[in-house]
């Protein structure tokens, strides 16, 4: 059997697009060639079935005005507004639930007894720990209702983590003005202008490395060691004195204030620390596989 | 469709010459910023990307938002068209990448393939019993080719495009294409003997 013929050919020639001259030639190859009439007469049947099925499809009509109106309607960044809102609004929902209220009795606990005891500190103390613990608990299997459902979704994991945390830490930081409002009311405001500010910056840093933490090993130990560091600067070095030189505590313990004190400290580490975990949301074996 | 190429003579080249002509206009009015090109570009050819689009997704509804991407992806890129090939391959290019992200973004792509592999009621046996009976089996077996392969077929026998045409919108060598026709046929051969060999039995 003498083939000459390349299978394109007849391909070509079935969708009629062979010259004049192409076709005389394979025509003639044909005449001698059981195997290539048959795959011809094969290939004749697919392109006649190939084009009665994509001739029986009515395109839309209104896909052109519909492509119109979206080229026409929201800039880049509108759209990609819209898109942000629609995640928050979804992941507000999957949030667990229990974080809502449990957040909004702590802090009004606080407020109670800062009340109580007159010390506007108290809220000061509270806000950091409380944003730490919710965000703590934000992501991962032992936490998340729908964790399966998330880690399946085709938007990206970090961009989840992100909608959730922007939803979680906007509701703390309302709390936790509310909580100063209430204070307003009762304590002298020239204490609580730098009280209400105080707390603002810490809160960020202890909650973006309690979310952090969280990612890699856990919310437990991730809030054991945001809580940790945060009440080490309470610490009473000074009783400390019998076990190890208060010549170390002192500095020590100064600088850790030092550090919380300093926002531009906080927020430098506080931005640090989530995108280093916005960056390992997604990625294999980060926690996700911690049963 | 593509008469032009089934009657190769020196007036449908002047036609198809006129269509390249009216297409580039239509691409350089589109990156003018004209919104009656990118309609009167649909009209021309809104169907052929819809069926394009249609045939490698299997559901109108993706179908429909690859056809609307695609316009919009043209739209955006109207100015970086340097007319190096058709206007109609360079939509089917886009049409082609598009279904294939939303293929590989459906969420059970397995389940999907399980059914393609399945005989379906598409054939129906009376229709099969029928004259009809070998392209019903053409048919089925088309179903059941990946989206790649019926890619290849639907771009040089429904669209017209030439071979290399073809690879192109792919993404893909023309040796690749061609394996892929290849492939194709023996798939179709493999299918229509089974058949004649059950209709002995």
């Amino acid at each position: 059997m003498n083939h000459t013929v390349e299978e394109s050919m007849l391909v070509r020639y079935a969708a009629g697009q062979l010259s004049t001259a192409e076709r005389a030639a394979l025509e003639q190859h044909l005449a001698g060639c059981a195997e290539c009439r048959a795959d011809l007469a094969l290939w004749r049947m697919v392109a006649e079935e190939t084009g009665a099925a994509s001739r029986a499809i009515a395109a839309p009509p209104q896909l052109a005005e519909r492509a119109l109106a979206r080229i026409q309607a929201p800039s880049g960044a509108g759209r990609g507004l819209a898109r942000a809102w629609m995640l928050l609004r979804a992941q507000a929902l999957l949030v667990q639930r229990e974080i809502w209220p449990a957040n909004a009795a702590v802090m009004a606990l606080a407020i109670v007894v800062a009340l109580i005891s007159g010390q506007t500190g108290v809220v000061y103390f509270v806000a950091p720990l409380l944003a730490a613990a919710s965000l703590a608990a934000l992501s991962g299997q032992e936490n998340d209702p729908a964790f399966e459902l998330t880690a399946a979704a085709p938007t990206s994991a970090w961009k989840i983590l992100l909608a959730r945390l922007s939803v979680v830490s906007a509701y703390n930081l309302l709390l936790a003005l509310a909580a100063i409002g209430l204070l307003l009311a009762f304590a002298p405001p020239g204490l609580l202008g730098v009280a209400a500010l105080g707390w603002l910056a810490p809160m960020a840093c202890l909650s973006a490395l309690a979310l952090l933490l969280s990612l890699w090993l856990g919310t437990g130990n991730a809030l054991l060691i945001a809580y940790a560091l945060w009440i080490f600067q309470y610490l009473p070095y000074q009783h400390l004195d019998a076990w190890m030189a208060a010549s170390f505590w002192t500095p020590a313990v100064m600088a850790w204030r030092l550090f919380w004190q300093s926002p531009q400290w906080t927020i430098a580490a506080a931005l640090a620390a989530l995108g280093a975990a916005l960056w390992s949301a997604g990625r294999p074996g980060v926690h996700h596989s911690r049963q | 469709m593509s008469a032009f190429l089934n009657t190769p003579s020196k007036d449908a080249w002047l036609a198809n010459m006129a269509q390249t002509d009216r297409d580039v206009d239509l691409v350089r009015r589109m990156a003018g910023g004209d919104e009656r090109a990118l309609r009167e570009l649909y009209a021309a050819y809104g169907q052929r990307m819809y069926a394009y689009a249609l045939r490698l997704v299997e559901d109108p509804a993706v179908a429909q938002d690859v056809v609307q991407d695609a316009l919009i992806a043209a739209w955006r890129d109207a100015r970086k068209f340097r007319g190096e090939g058709r206007v109609v391959a360079w939509l089917l290019g886009m049409v082609h990448h598009l279904s294939f992200k939303a293929l590989r973004r459906r969420p059970l792509p397995l389940g999907e393939e399980l059914e393609n592999g399945l005989p379906s009621g598409a054939a129906a046996p009376e229709e099969l019993a029928q004259a009809s009976q070998q392209s019903a089996w053409v048919r089925e077996g088309l179903r059941r080719l990946s989206p790649e392969h019926r890619a290849a077929l639907e771009l040089v026998f429904y669209q017209g495009l030439a071979l290399e045409e073809a690879a192109e919108v792919c993404g893909c060598p023309l040796g690749t294409l061609k394996s892929r026709l290849s492939y194709a046929r023996q798939h179709l051969r493999g299918i229509l003997s089974r058949q004649a060999v059950e209709d002995w039995l």
